[in-house]
């Protein structure tokens, strides 16, 4: 993951940073699979920070993570459509096994790229939900 | 770290827009009322803690699960009508 960011990917801007990394604030999206399911949150700040993500709703279509009034106020969403979640992707002790954090979506305002992770207390969403891998 | 002592009712100024208020002292809780910006995040410590693991963990793993994607990404298709 030494290359550049594609400098055709807008800059997604954390203000209030990101759980883990309060120092970092400017992120870009770059493409891990040609169908965009998964892509590499990449920090522009620090190279060596990056994570992959996912878009929860192709594998947990009833998922409705909820922003709440301060979340919505603070990025300035009014509506669903108005929002891009991405959920950060762990793997397990024999990185042969997935999981999509629903607990902790990241939430941008398509508009605007401004966005925040949320922390989804008491909503019962789990930070490790498993996805079925195709067959090696 | 600075302790000070607080009784129910009394607070706390952090820089010129934080206030926290002892609401109330029993039985060895203590409930406490935050008054932040809103674009101050307030969290239970072990809540945020999760996220913050979570988020290390996802770092440490992006090289593996991109060469794992790579190679056996699921499509959301299938993995709806299975």
């Amino acid at each position: 993951m030494t290359d550049r960011p594609d400098t055709a990917a807008p800059e997604l801007v954390f203000d209030d940073g990101i759980p883990g990394f309060p120092g970092l604030h400017r992120f870009v999206l770059v493409d891990v699979v040609p169908d965009g399911a998964f892509q590499e949150l990449r920090s522009v700040e620090d190279p060596n920070v990056s994570m992959i993500v996912c878009v929860p709703w192709l594998f947990f279509p009833d998922y409705a993570p909820a922003l709440g009034d301060e979340d919505r106020a603070e990025l300035g969403i009014e509506r669903p459509t108005e929002a891009v979640v991405f959920c950060p992707v762990t793997l397990d002790e024999d990185r042969d096994r997935v999981y999509v954090n629903l607990f902790g979506p990241f939430v941008v305002n398509a508009a605007t790229r401004r966005g925040r992770q949320l922390v989804l207390t008491d909503s019962g969403y789990p930070l490790r939900a498993p996805l079925e891998l195709r067959p090696a | 770290m600075l302790v000070l002592t607080r009784r129910p009712g009394e607070a706390i100024v952090i820089g010129n827009e934080i206030v926290v208020t002892i609401v109330e002292a029993r039985s060895g809780q203590v409930r406490v009322g935050i008054d932040a910006p809103r674009h101050i995040a307030v969290h239970r410590h072990e809540v945020y803690e999760q996220v913050r693991r979570e988020n290390l963990a996802a770092i440490a793993d992006a090289r593996d699960a991109a060469g794992l994607l790579r190679d056996r990404a699921p499509s959301g298709d299938e993995d709806r009508s299975s």
